[in-house]
């Protein structure tokens, strides 16, 4: 695991001890480290190691928007505790059934429950190893189960949100999308 | 090797076949895998047969994976059974309370075959 700045700014804080010497309660709190949870870097290299470790494919960086799809897959995983948000897997039906091939090495054609499980997990997997590249973020914040739509022209949209990152990805001229919104953060 | 009866409990069908690819490919032969969608079915299943291995997921509906393996403890079911977490959540906090709760071993997801053999065939060996 990772041990970024986000520890190291919890243990410099300053009056870490009471006048009696004795260890205060613990307080903490993500939004002077936001530059570190918002840190893009962190979501691409989530990206990288999910698809690497699961897939076996590396993926890069590519331009967006997603290339319109006849029917498109998005799979959500909640966060909630010290950060409140989701983190937002999208791609279109051809993308989620390679992914899922990939993962499985079953092929498919169609979008069957196995295909929308391994976009759910897909999530779940970028949601943790998001969260977990900062240590303090990772033992506060807890994920939901995914939660897996599919359909055609919706959008995505959350109001004023405290960050979002919006990364597009390719592997293998296939094209998806990952978004992390953050909506609250303690 | 003697034949070794594993559970494998996740709400993921994709990730139940991930891991039980992954367990053959750590060498784990011949391997009989049970599986189980929940953690229900998979007391189910441990009160039904004997096993001799448990991987389980810890983020699942309804009744997660560390309750899980409290409910094995407190019914005594798979006696001496290694039980192995194998989940997105990689805190030392989690880590602890999957401890606490009884779990053998720790897998943190996503996780390559190389380091299912690390930390399951140990565990089978000196059970």
């Amino acid at each position: 695991m990772l041990l970024n700045g986000v520890r190291k700014a919890a243990i410099a804080t300053p009056g870490a001890r009471g006048q009696d010497g004795a260890e205060p309660a613990m307080t903490f709190s993500l939004r002077d480290s936001l530059h570190l949870v918002a840190d893009p870097a962190n979501l691409d290299a989530s990206v990288d190691e999910v698809f690497r470790l699961m897939l076996g494919v590396s993926c890069e960086r590519a331009e967006g928007p997603l290339a319109p799809a006849p029917e498109s897959v998005t799979a959500i995983v909640g966060f909630g505790g010290m950060l409140s948000g989701v983190c937002v897997f999208r791609c279109g039906a051809d993308a989620a059934m390679k992914v899922a091939e990939h993962m499985t090495g079953m092929a498919f054609t169609m979008l069957d429950d196995t295909v929308k499980d391994g976009i759910g997990e897909v999530c779940n997997m970028l949601a943790g190893t998001w969260k977990g590249r900062v240590p303090e973020l990772s033992a506060r914040c807890g994920l939901s189960v995914p939660a897996v739509i599919t359909g055609t022209d919706y959008i995505l949209r959350v109001q004023a949100p405290e960050f979002q990152l919006n990364h597009f990805y390719r592997f293998q001229g296939i094209g998806f999308a990952v978004t992390i919104v953050c909506d609250g953060i303690q | 090797m003697s034949e070794v009866r594993t559970l494998i409990v996740d709400d993921s069908s994709v990730m139940r076949k991930i891991v039980e690819r992954a367990l053959r490919q750590a060498g784990l032969d011949p391997l009989v895998v049970l599986e189980a969608g929940s953690s229900t079915e998979g007391l189910d299943v441990l009160k039904a047969q004997p096993v001799d291995l448990i991987l389980s997921d810890i983020n699942m509906p309804s009744m997660d994976g560390l309750e899980f393996l409290r409910q094995i403890r407190a019914q005594n079911l798979a006696p001496g059974v290694p039980v192995v977490m194998i989940t997105t959540e990689s805190s030392e906090e989690h880590v602890k309370q999957a401890i606490q709760a009884g779990a053998q071993g720790y897998i943190r997801k996503p996780f390559t075959a190389e380091q299912v053999k690390e930390r399951v065939l140990p565990l089978l060996t000196v059970a």
